[in-house]
């Protein structure tokens, strides 16, 4: 974990100035997708941070109409955290690690000679562990998302949709409600919803399509050749010793050709 | 003139120690049936401050009722105990606080107990969370200290109590005859509502303190260098995000609950 900093970071700050109401940061936070906002003085130079848990204060304290007020009249400047907690860019990702521990901070400013280069956040350096896989990727098992996303059989239409694009997933497992696996929600299985009965009407359990499973030990080629046969983009991975269980994963054919891509796999040897 | 605040005023000793014997009843009786039941209010004051419990007379602290602690599930036993006692219940209180506090009278001494189930729960909340155990007869010395401090309009009455602990009891981390600064300052940590006003009634006791003729000059000295300490063991104590966060919006938001009487 010796990379530095400087190769992890998000470059540039997205910044708001001082006297931002917290509404309009909560606005900038979703437009540029990011999690915090670095807070400026009225020289341009970054004074505190605002995350989105900082945001939080703003439900979190609205219980009646009068705090719901005095929250709305809250800017940036009177909620960031200060001072800013900044790492230099030569610093590793083992060091960056160590402080956001020690420290309890999600991010810290990375700074050369003083001035801000970028941020490094907690998800950059899971990033990054993330790429320090082990090489042997010729099973399911070694492929396949280990973390998946789940609801419930009754979960309204509406509710999959918006949380498939908040996380950036394809696709949603069904379980019932003893956590036995249903079937999948695909975006595809979605547009039925746009042509036809309403999404506000219906629940995951009436757009889902049955599960198509796999073993976690079966190889890539197998996995594939499943996929072709019935024309499933995602199979289901599940133990062969309980298959009511909730499952290891789901296997996508996004997973593969990302294999195939992969530096050092035998598609790019 | 005015009418004397509630709590205050000339109280003779015959009617002290008419509380101060029903105080004893009750809890032997409690003792004898193995009930947890733990004194609070002006009365634990007088009971845990055998050298300084004279200021309450001194400084026309009267007593107005009998306070007491204990857990929920115990609600039942008390509530027996109290009826062979002679104690009537007003039923309403319970259900209206959904079992958080009963109120019982005694239609021939006149005399009325409170009792706090599970957490004290004016303007902040005070839990009782296994707490009861660590002292006899009185809840711990530090729940007393919070009893008075979490109260957002304090009194006089709540002042010279508070004075009267700290003269009598040294601050530490146990609970032996010891104000347990530990219990104290990691209930402050969690909630910054309860910080900001128990920091903010300590400050106003040290000032206060210096203008009681009946304190000695080292003991309004004294009174002050516990507080002093006190707020410094309070502010060394670690506070997670959420209380750093909460600081952050500070009094631009109403940090404490309104109280509403029961009478």
């Amino acid at each position: 974990m010796t990379k530095p900093v400087r190769e992890l970071m998000h470059p540039g700050l997205i910044t708001c100035t001082m006297d931002t109401p917290i509404g309009q940061a909560a606005m900038l936070l979703m437009r540029h997708r990011v999690h915090a906002l670095a807070v400026t003085d009225r020289d341009g130079r970054p004074v505190g941070l605002l995350s989105d848990f900082d945001l939080l204060a703003g439900e979190w304290l609205s219980a009646d109409r009068e705090s719901l007020e005095a929250m709305r009249r809250m800017t940036a400047g009177e909620l960031m955290s200060t001072p800013l907690n900044t790492i230099d860019a030569g610093s590793t990702a083992s060091e960056a690690a160590q402080r956001m521990r020690r420290e309890g901070f999600h991010r810290l400013i990375v700074t050369e000679d003083g001035r801000p280069l970028g941020v490094i956040s907690v998800s950059d350096l899971v990033a990054y562990l993330a790429s320090q896989e082990p090489a042997r990727r010729q099973t399911v098992s070694d492929v396949m998302s280990h973390a998946i996303l789940v609801c419930r059989e009754e979960t309204p239409v509406r509710e999959v949709a918006r949380t498939m694009t908040d996380s950036r997933y394809r696709s949603v497992l069904v379980l019932d409600g003893a956590g036995r696996p249903r079937g999948v929600v695909s975006g595809w299985d979605l547009l039925g919803c746009l042509d036809g009965k309403p999404a506000a009407d219906q629940t995951a359990a009436q757009v889902m399509h049955p599960a198509l499973t796999i073993r976690p030990e079966a190889s890539l080629r197998e996995a594939a050749n499943r996929m072709i046969e019935h024309h499933y983009h995602r199979l289901v991975v599940v133990d062969p010793e309980r298959p009511e269980a909730v499952p290891l994963g789901i296997l996508s054919s996004y997973d593969i050709v990302n294999e195939m891509a992969r530096p050092g796999s035998v598609w790019q040897a | 003139m005015a009418e004397p605040a509630v709590g205050m005023g000339p109280q003779d000793q015959a009617e002290r120690e008419r509380f101060e014997n029903e105080v004893r009843r009750i809890v032997q009786a409690a003792q004898a049936e193995g009930l947890i039941l733990r004194l609070l209010g002006s009365l634990a004051f007088q009971m845990h401050c055998p050298r300084y419990g004279s200021l309450q007379a001194k400084m026309g602290r009267a007593y107005t009722d009998i306070d007491f602690a204990s857990y929920s599930q115990q609600a039942k036993g008390v509530r027996e105990l109290m009826a062979r006692l002679g104690y009537v219940e007003d039923r309403e209180v319970f259900v209206v606080t959904e079992g958080g506090r009963a109120i019982f009278e005694s239609p021939k001494s006149h005399l009325h107990v409170d009792v706090f189930y599970a957490k004290l729960d004016f303007s902040h909340v005070i839990p009782w969370d296994g707490r009861l155990e660590a002292d006899a007869p009185t809840i711990p010395l530090a729940e007393m200290l919070l009893e008075k401090m979490q109260i957002v309009q304090i009194n006089e009455k709540d002042v010279i109590d508070t004075i009267m602990l700290l003269l009598e009891h040294p601050l530490g981390d146990s609970d032996a005859e010891t104000i347990h600064m530990g219990r104290v300052a990691g209930l402050c940590a969690a909630d910054w509502g309860l910080w900001r006003t128990v920091t903010m009634n300590l400050g106003k006791v040290g000032i206060l303190a210096q203008g009681y003729s009946q304190l000695e000059t080292d003991e309004q000295g004294h009174v002050v260098q516990q507080i002093e300490s006190a707020l410094a063991r309070i502010d060394a104590e670690p506070k997670p995000l959420a209380w750093r966060l909460r600081a952050r919006v500070g009094d631009r938001v109403k940090w404490y609950k309104d109280v509403e009487e029961v009478q």
